[in-house]
């Protein structure tokens, strides 16, 4: 009976001494390479738990605001406004990790005969300036705009970089996630979409070239790392304070060798 | 004999569509049929999308406090020419829904009502304008909001951490909002910002304004990174009714002030500061010609532990005349808020309130639980 007791009151008392979870939430582009990251982590150091969940840049760094993650996960550098309220709230300015680089691709469907774009093509059609392929060399028939929700990073860094500030065209269908535009480009021989180069699969990516004089450069790890690929930009992991115990091991391996081998299977590019 | 009667004739029913005669398969729909459906689809999924679309474009945010106060000041007592003097209440002190539409990055319509038990009062009502031509990003409101002075009244009373914005502000600028139009903008890499606004002068206590000469009033801040700076200044002047002259005379209403905010070096500790001096006006009836000069000032220290916990101690002092001694009342404000979660924190915060030269029964405990979405 005593035993009995003894072993029920563990039972009990074992949620109390549990390792609490590091928790990562945010881009929905790194969430892959995250969940990959963590797998590799945890088998590595067995008692350890990393939670990844996606949302969107802003969503992760809205809940690196209000307390609700350890981590945030985004594919866009933290706004100054953002790092306000971290500093009101908090006491704290943040700590940014770039993890990984990306390039982020222009997707087109496998049969498009269009096979290079402009950055300023590209900035014509997602404005809706330009709404048929046969301008840009392609064939008689409308462009179909994909994009992707406006709490997305990808969101956030394509207008800024790539349209320039400009408004998305009020055509352009949103969807959930990187992934959802990769299918919906595959499946619509007028569509285009654009996301992390690690997604670009059933779909051709556009050879990217910065103006009418440059050649087109598709993404790969040389012309990303080179910065010959015009469209590229870091991925960042965000905490609050100063990592430390698990959160400091975590990060220390994810920009060391083993993780960035990963980042590295994944898609996506170094950071070193 | 009847029960069998009935069993029978049950099981013939349940049996029945077993033997009932098969009816042909459907015609496969011709791709003209299965076209037309995908149109209409189509077209159901674009009214949709324009509807969430549209619906997306406005945001709604709020918060509501409720609390308890416990007053030293607090007597039972009936009506009479000062009303209740009873404090000790519970009570919501903001109920706060604001509405933001925002069709495009270049113009924004906010308003926000205050709904209470006091009543319904309107806090914010704005449009806005911005350039898209340059990186500043200038932006035009035309309204009613903040003034844009020193740091505390543009800081939200859902963030700040103790129940109400210092003596001095309270005084100063009551009900922190004008009637008029601001320009602001950001640049210098994000790091530097300017305010600058034209006002009624009135605040939002009165629906008009007494005197046609507007007031000015402005900040220019600059962002170290952890170290934070604004120097702001308004320039003004109040009608008021005096002894000799019922119709009313101006008075000068000025105030300059520095603030400062800093993010120290020992983990989770931030601390902020505030120092104005000024020019206010007289209470109506006065027999002064001039207006006093006054002084003021705030010192916060806010410690977090962890996630949940912030500790917070604010000082501050309010001088109504510098030019008579002892007549400044100092507050020391220890507070506790504890962050329940995302959307509700719990604060528990006691005001010791002394003036110079005593230490009347005037301390006030509050105990507040606030939700946000």
């Amino acid at each position: 009976m005593k035993k009995l007791i003894a072993a029920a009151l563990a039972a009990l008392a074992l949620p109390l001494f549990a390792a609490k979870p590091v928790t990562i939430k945010g881009s929905d582009t790194m969430v892959i390479m995250n969940a990959r990251l963590a797998e590799a982590f945890m088998a590595k150091n067995p008692g350890t738990f990393i939670q990844v969940t996606g949302g969107g840049s802003g969503v992760g760094i809205a809940a690196l605001i209000n307390g609700t993650t350890d981590i945030a996960a985004a594919s866009r550098p933290i706004k100054t406004s953002e790092t306000d309220k971290l500093k009101q709230r908090f006491a704290t300015t943040g700590y940014a990790f770039p993890i990984a680089r990306d390039g982020l691709s222009v997707y087109l469907h496998a049969s498009n005969p269009v096979k290079e774009l402009t950055l300023a093509q590209i900035r014509s059609i997602y404005t809706g300036e330009v709404t048929n392929w046969k301008d840009v060399g392609g064939k008689d028939a409308p462009i179909v705009l994909y994009s992707r929700e406006n709490s997305s990073g990808t969101y956030t860094y394509f207008k800024d970089n790539v349209l320039l500030g400009r408004d998305y065209s009020p055509r352009a269908q949103t969807l959930q996630g990187t992934a959802a535009v990769v299918n919906a480009v595959s499946k619509d021989p007028n569509g285009i979409g654009y996301g992390g180069a690690a997604y670009a699969k059933g779909i051709k990516d556009a050879a990217v070239k910065k103006d009418d004089r440059t050649p087109g450069v598709l993404p790969s790890l040389e012309t990303v790392r080179n910065g010959s690929y015009p469209i590229s930009r870091y991925l960042y992991l965000y905490t609050r304070t100063k990592p430390a115990k698990e959160m400091k091991t975590f990060l220390d391996w994810a920009i060391g060798p083993e993780g960035q081998e990963i980042v590295t299977k994944v898609g996506y590019f170094p950071v070193k | 004999m009847k029960l069998k009667t009935v069993l029978i004739l049950a099981a013939l029913l349940l049996a029945a569509p077993m033997f009932a005669q098969e009816e042909p398969p459907p015609p496969e729909p011709t791709p003209e049929e299965l076209q037309g459906k995908i149109d209409a689809a189509t077209e159901t999924l674009t009214e949709t999308k324009n509807i969430v679309d549209l619906l997306s474009k406005l945001k709604i945010t709020g918060y509501i406090q409720a609390q308890y106060v416990n007053d030293e000041a607090s007597q039972n007592e009936l009506g009479g020419a000062t009303g209740t003097r009873n404090r000790d209440q519970f009570s919501i002190r903001r109920g706060r829904v604001k509405f933001t539409y925002q069709f495009s990055p270049t113009s924004k319509f906010v308003i926000q009502p205050d709904i209470t038990t006091s009543g319904v009062v309107l806090k914010d009502g704005y449009v806005e304008f911005t350039e898209p031509w340059t990186t500043w990003h200038h932006t035009l409101t035309a309204g009613q909001f903040n003034w844009p002075f020193g740091f505390e009244i543009m800081y939200s009373s859902s963030q700040r951490e103790v129940p109400e914005r210092s003596r001095v502000f309270r005084t100063l600028f009551p009900g922190e909002r004008d009637r008029g139009v601001m320009l602001s903008g950001v640049g210098l890499g994000e790091h530097f910002t300017y305010r600058v606004a034209v006002v009624n002068g009135t605040g939002t206590a009165r629906t008009d304004d007494l005197n046609k000469r507007k007031d000015l009033v402005g900040r220019v801040g600059y962002s170290f990174g952890a170290l934070d700076v604004g120097a702001s200044a308004y320039r003004g002047s109040d009608l008021i009714a005096t002894s000799t002259r019922a119709a009313g005379i101006e008075f000068d209403k000025e105030r300059q002030g520095i603030d400062v905010q800093w993010i120290t070096p020992v983990p989770g500790l931030g601390l902020r500061g505030e120092y104005i001096t000024g020019k206010q006006a007289p209470a109506s009836g006065t027999t002064r010609t001039q207006s006093f000069d006054v002084r003021g000032w705030y010192f916060y220290a806010i410690q977090n532990i962890g996630t949940k916990h912030q500790f917070v101690v604010r000082v501050d002092e309010y001088d109504p005349d510098t030019n008579t001694d002892n007549n400044a009342v100092r507050t020391i404000n220890p507070t506790y808020i504890f962050h329940w979660d995302a959307n509700s924190k719990v604060m528990a915060s006691y005001e010791l309130i002394r003036n110079q030269v005593s230490d009347p029964d005037d301390n006030v405990f509050t105990l507040r639980y606030q939700y946000s979405f």
